[in-house]
């Protein structure tokens, strides 16, 4: 197994480490998938987590000068780590004006990701820093787990608001209860509602949009079609993943979305240039 | 003693006051005629620091009250909180300060710091302190062969790159390059923490004198505080260093102040790795606090003058410290069995002459004058362990050094 990247551009690097970064807010620990193509940070839904999982897609060419990589073999050219994504993160935030930042995957007391970075001086020669990131290779009969998410199938799918005024929303809601109630339709409505013994708030949007998603995301084009347009699905979710999610966001994105399948998951989607992160929140009763 | 601080100088005395907090809980405020000193030492004897301000920073200054003439001046020890809470918020000091009085001496037992604020508001603070011995390292920089220089801000760009929680770096020097690294005892936890290592060419310094390699490794947590300092003031910082287990000592001064941070050093931090078994159970090497503390005589210069003493220091490894209770309290990592007598060696190393015997009764004796004599004076602990007789650390001494 190896695996090689060398990013130069300022931006990327800045970009990179931003995407990285967030992802740190988001979780602990997470798996990072690297294939040929793209990289991918990956959680599983598991119970620890409280069942949340998220996909994060970012396409290498976009970051990367150079980037080479050998998998576990040739069918299965893939690497699987368990990263956490603050070292990552911590790390290259030091590097932040470096001429050229290098990506290996080396073996020191265990496997690392060494991130190795030259600094411009004033003197001739460059300032190196290295910084090896501990991280646990997934075996292979682990990556079912760690498997792209499928769609799922969807009642109402929607445009976000800007994602700073939910986040404020959510705040404050969160003060009132530990549980809040997202629902959509097809119209362009959305509503954020908790409810406790003593007060119930909703906050009300208006005129969001639906993305057309039209016949791929509803594979027996059934229910999404029929559906009358003012007909709200809604999920319940823990309010403390959602301002986890909402906390996290450093960048606004191009597009953010949310599909709602009624009573069962909130699923997150935001879709910059070059990345894409899913993030789904199952609903509880 | 008496002293005004104006206006500008007040946020950098408080900036002292914030680097000597990241050293130890106690300050000792310490005036003489050639300036005040504030200094501060951590609870294992193993990192000091010192602040001296000549009589030009101020813009009043007198030592000692007019009635003790010809007395020594007092020292204060103060609590660190007290004072530290003081100057807490520099950005208000300098907005709303325009000058600031400390009085020592009337009434007897208190420390009178006076802000005058801006709109007539005057803020008197009263602390107690307790009447000290006068705290200072003796530390002859003049021997130390590693020698660096540079402006604060290369140095925070060098520290930089670790993380505000990393306790210990490891600093290496060889004839190509100066290089940083995290360092970190064995465990489980070694599996999780990043390993940042960063590496400069000599040219980068001011002055870079090569001794022979060395690598040592210190508490960069209590380093932090000075670093802040001089940077905020773009103050050169000179660093003196030696071999493993021997301190280092980081000074930066300008015309009117003085400020010095010595921290002990790990002995032996390369030759042990974690692969490498060691004696006990606990793998953490022990930590050596040699920081040999001397009593101020009345000219605080006399100390470093005596070539025989400075000599005595600088290779004494066996220096057998301070407070028994102290130390047994503070040093987590050692335990009782490695809590030992001063071996023979050194007991015979440090009073071979009685000149020398003397010199060690000097070094100690600030510390015992507050124990009793009664061979207790025997039993205590050597923190300062020499590497290459580690075998020998479980056995008794038989003799005591003579006190």
């Amino acid at each position: 197994m190896k695996f090689r990247g060398k990013i130069v551009d300022i931006a990327c690097l800045n970009h990179f480490t931003r995407v990285i970064t967030t992802i740190s807010k988001l979780t602990k620990m997470c798996v990072l998938r690297l294939t040929p193509d793209n990289l991918y940070f990956v959680l599983s839904g598991k119970v620890a987590n409280g069942g949340v999982s998220m996909w994060c897609e970012l396409s290498q060419a976009n970051f990367f000068d150079e980037y080479q990589m050998e998998g576990v073999s040739s069918e299965a050219n893939e690497i699987c780590l368990e990263v956490t994504p603050e070292n990552l993160s911590r790390a290259l935030k030091t590097v932040q004006s470096a001429k050229a930042v290098k990506i290996k995957l080396t073996k020191k007391h265990c496997p690392c990701l060494t991130i190795a970075a030259e600094l411009p001086t004033m003197s001739s020669i460059n300032r190196v820093v290295t910084h090896d990131v501990p991280v646990d290779v997934i075996p292979r009969r682990l990556w079912h787990e760690f498997k792209e998410p499928s769609m799922p199938d969807f009642d109402v799918s929607i445009y976000l608001p800007p994602l700073k005024t939910l986040k404020n929303i959510v705040d404050r809601m969160k003060n009132l209860s530990n549980f809040l109630v997202v629902e959509a339709n097809l119209n362009g409505e959305m509503n954020l509602k908790i409810e406790t013994d003593l007060v119930s708030v909703t906050t009300h949007f208006k005129d969001l949009g639906n993305p057309p998603w039209g016949d791929d995301a509803s594979q027996d084009g059934g229910p999404s079609q029929s559906r009358d347009p003012d007909d709200m699905a809604q999920a319940r979710v823990d309010i403390r993943k959602l301002q986890q999610f909402l906390m996290g966001q450093q960048v606004n994105p191009s597009k953010s979305m949310c599909n709602i399948v009624h009573q069962r998951i909130l699923h997150l989607i935001l879709l910059h240039e070059d990345v894409s992160l899913q993030y789904f929140i199952p609903a509880v009763a | 003693m008496n002293c005004v601080v104006e206006g500008n100088c007040v946020k950098a005395f408080g900036k002292a006051i914030h680097a000597l907090s990241r050293i130890g809980d106690e300050l000792w405020l310490d005036p003489s005629v050639k300036g005040l000193a504030l200094r501060s030492m951590n609870s294992a004897h193993s990192a000091y620091a010192c602040f001296f301000f000549s009589p030009l920073f101020f813009q009043h200054y007198s030592p000692g009250s007019v009635s003790e003439q010809g007395t020594e001046t007092m020292t204060c020890k103060l609590v660190m909180k007290s004072v530290l809470s003081l100057f807490r918020c520099l950005a208000s000091i300098e907005r709303t300060v325009e000058r600031c009085q400390i009085s020592v001496g009337t009434p007897k037992d208190r420390v009178m710091i006076q802000f005058f604020c801006r709109h007539g508001i005057t803020k008197t603070h009263n602390l107690y302190f307790q009447e000290s011995e006068a705290l200072q390292a003796v530390f002859a920089s003049h021997l130390c062969p590693n020698v660096l220089k540079a402006p604060a801000r290369l140095f925070g760009d060098m520290v930089m790159h670790f993380p505000v929680s990393q306790e210990e770096i490891t600093l290496s020097m060889s004839p190509l390059s100066v290089s940083l690294k995290n360092y970190y005892e064995g465990g489980d936890d070694h599996m999780k923490t990043i390993c940042t290592e960063m590496s400069l060419h000599p040219d980068e310094f001011d002055y870079f004198q090569f001794g022979g390699d060395s690598d040592i490794t210190f508490c960069l947590k209590e380093l932090r505080g000075l670093l802040s300092f001089a940077e905020s003031h773009s103050l050169p910082v000179l660093v003196h260093f030696g071999t493993p287990g021997k301190p280092v000592c980081f000074s930066v001064e300008d015309m009117v102040l003085e400020a010095t941070v010595v921290l002990a050093t790990l002995i032996g931090s390369e030759s042990r790795g974690p692969s490498q078994p060691t004696e006990t159970p606990a793998q953490t090497p022990l930590r050596c606090a040699v920081i040999p503390v001397g009593s101020r005589k009345a000219d605080s210069d006399k100390s470093l003058d005596i070539p025989a003493m400075t000599e005595m220091v600088a290779s004494s490894q066996g220096s057998p410290i301070f407070n028994p209770d102290v130390m047994m309290q503070l040093l987590p990592h050692i335990d009782d069995s490695h809590i030992l007598d001063v071996p023979a060696e050194a007991c015979a190393s440090a009073t071979t002459t009685p000149a020398s015997s003397m010199i060690c009764s000097l070094l100690f004796r600030a510390v015992s004058s507050e124990q009793d004599d009664d061979g207790c004076a025997a039993r205590l602990p050597v923190l300062a362990c020499y590497s290459d007789t580690e075998e020998e650390m479980e056995e008794d001494c038989t003799r005591s050094p003579s006190l």
